[in-house]
């Protein structure tokens, strides 16, 4: 481990006050020793950074997915008091609600017939990669309807079933989302691109339930072994991307104009009681809502195929849950005892809210909030809940993926994205994507193994393990 | 090549190097077309561009998120530009290619410029430019 970080428990470090000039409160992240050696000096000082900011409550945290990122390291939560403490969308950052949902399908891996011919449906039916435009035409109005009711508003248009809505966090809608700070530049980037996926880490993945650790919360969240399901990765696209550039010019101003000071620009923030912070907040509510519309229309277009090969009635097409990895949120969380109103930042975690918390659908009230964490192509997702332990460790949050490992300079130089195809259609997996430059992009071995990270976080118990899903197919960007 | 690609676990760090301020950025426009697009070629169409900032740094950073901008809702692959480059405002005009998915889709997508870790600066008779682009 890095000189100058505490071991405070199995699993668990902390970074003193005073590692990084100006700290408020301690950093504090969670690895087992194999990830401790995978753990860049860069990622420890952005933690540091994070708790320099006013306002920070408790602890500047880190999930075990932790990396080198910009502004927070990615892996960062922070919760910040609602009079005395900030918002920044470097604790966001561009991808704006970027997140995962899972879709099940009631079909058997037995029964999953024409899987390429499956794979190159959804890859000819999803738009994918760089420059990619929606088939939707949505105009001025209908974009405001998008950005003010996310999900809610892409299913009141028949992309979807009520059900879905609310199997999202905050109904698949943040209500606090405003139109006017979203820019004239942002609405004109976002109106060609709602469904489409995008490039870079986001896909859509066939997955196959391949091992139950937890039958009561398995049965509770509707999947079984051999089940086929569906997980989608995306998120706010050009849209959110522009609201994050936009802020962060007019941020950077009010941290001069709020006299704060920060060890790292793109940390730029405002208070949260500002007219900036709240124009930023407002905005990169309305993105999350995009994000969420997007992932509602892709799984829309996801269905209907499934409905058109194998005749599956629509409605038995159940989704799990959708989360969100990059997002700022208002919670209710006890600090010390007392009940706090903070704004907790997630760049690159998942919430984890445990049984009987606020904003769970009544269905998964009495065993916590369905939390996904996508592998990458050739390794294991995982499905797991949230804890209540969760709620006093890390204000309802724990990893988001499996973090990278290698740059994608060096995974260029040493890996061939036709060798992984290769190897991946060995073990049964079909990838379809625009380009073998991406493929080699996002090879497994750039990933830190999903296992050891999801093994911690169950470890820890800031949530448990419920299913692993094992890929049949991805289509990527 | 107009960059060379250093080490960066999750996102895409570049270096420019150029002998004046006004070819530096022109570089940084070429890289972050590059690495977006793959292969550019030279275009036909052109267009103005002008833009104020606070400070160089930020000059730097407005100048690569609007040619994001531009080169995404205008679809144009961005493949030259000639600037004027001040301490605190450029002017110019760049040339491009309409974006075809056919020829530009082998990329990667950049979804923002990062502040964190972009500098500039004067050795051995070169600028010298470092940034982090977000993918």
């Amino acid at each position: 481990m890095h000189e100058g970080i505490k071991r405070v428990g199995a699993f668990e470090w902390e970074v003193p006050i005073g590692f990084v000039p100006g700290m408020r409160v301690p950093g504090r992240f969670f690895l087992s020793e194999i990830l401790g050696e995978m753990l860049e000096k860069g990622a420890v000082q952005q933690l540091a950074n994070v708790a320099t900011m006013p306002g920070i409550v408790k602890n500047s945290l880190a999930m075990p997915d932790i990396h080198w990122g910009y502004g927070f390291p990615i892996g960062g939560v922070a919760a910040f008091d609602m009079e005395s403490g900030v918002i920044s969308p470097g604790g966001v950052g561009f991808d704006i609600n970027c997140g995962v949902r899972l879709l099940t399908i009631p079909l058997r891996e037995g029964d999953l017939a024409k899987k390429r011919e499956l794979i190159e449906r959804l890859f000819s039916v999803v738009p994918t990669g760089v420059g990619s435009k929606s088939r939707m035409r949505l105009n001025a109005r209908e974009l405001e309807g998008l950005l003010l009711k996310g999900s809610k508003w892409a299913v009141d248009q028949g992309y979807g079933m009520e059900e879905d809505a609310s199997r999202c966090e905050d109904g698949g809608f943040m209500k606090d989302a405003e139109i006017s700070p979203v820019s004239a530049k942002a609405r004109q980037r976002g109106m060609p691109q709602s469904g489409t996926l995008g490039a870079g880490n986001h896909f859509l993945e066939i997955q196959v339930v391949r091992e139950i650790y937890d039958q009561e919360a398995a049965k509770i969240f509707g999947i079984s072994p051999g089940q086929i399901c569906v997980m989608i990765h995306c998120g706010s696209r050009g849209l959110g991307h522009q609201v994050c550039t936009d802020h962060l010019k007019e941020l950077e101003a009010a941290t001069r104009k709020y006299n704060i000071s920060l060890p790292d620009r793109q940390l730029a923030c405002a208070p949260l009681t500002s007219p900036e912070g709240k124009a930023y907040f407002g905005a990169m509510a309305a993105s999350a809502n995009y994000a969420w519309a997007n992932r509602q229309v892709i799984m829309h277009l996801t269905r209907k195929v499934f409905e058109e090969m194998y005749g599956i009635p629509y409605e038995e097409m159940r989704m799990v849950y959708d989360v969100a990895h990059n997002v700022a949120k208002f919670e209710e969380h006890m600090v010390d005892g007392r009940r706090m109103r903070v704004c907790v930042h997630r760049k690159g975690a998942t919430r984890a809210f445990g049984p009987d918390s606020t904003d769970l659908p009544s269905c998964y009230a009495s065993i916590g909030q369905p939390v996904i964490i996508p592998g990458s192509m050739g390794t294991p997702s995982y499905l797991l809940h949230g804890t209540a332990l969760a709620m006093d460790k890390t204000f309802g949050s724990t990893c988001h993926g499996a973090g990278r490992v290698m740059s994608r300079s060096k995974a260029k130089k040493t890996i061939r994205g036709q060798d992984v195809k290769k190897t991946l259609a060995k073990e049964g997996i079909i990838v379809q994507a625009h380009s073998m430059e991406a493929i080699a992009d996002e090879a497994p071995q750039v990933y830190k193994p999903s296992h050891e990270v999801v093994r911690v976080v169950h470890e820890v118990g800031i949530s448990r393990l419920v299913a692993r899903l094992e890929p049949l197919g991805v289509i990527k960007g | 090549m107009t960059y060379v690609e250093l080490e960066h676990t999750a996102d895409v760090k570049i270096r420019v190097i150029a002998p004046t301020l006004a070819n530096l950025f022109e570089e940084a426009a070429r890289a972050l077309m590059e690495v977006m697009y793959h292969t550019i070629h030279p275009g036909s169409i052109t267009c103005p561009i002008s833009i104020t900032s606070d400070d160089q740094i930020s000059l730097m950073h407005d100048f690569l998120s609007e040619i994001l901008y531009i080169s995404e809702v205008e679809e144009i692959v961005i493949s030259s530009a000639d600037l004027i480059v001040g301490e605190k405002h450029l002017k110019g005009v760049f040339r491009g290619e309409k974006f075809d998915p056919k020829k530009h889709r082998g990329g990667m997508e950049v979804k923002g410029i990062s502040y964190s870790g972009l500098l500039i600066r004067w050795e051995d008779d070169h600028f010298i430019l470092e940034v982090i682009f977000d993918v």
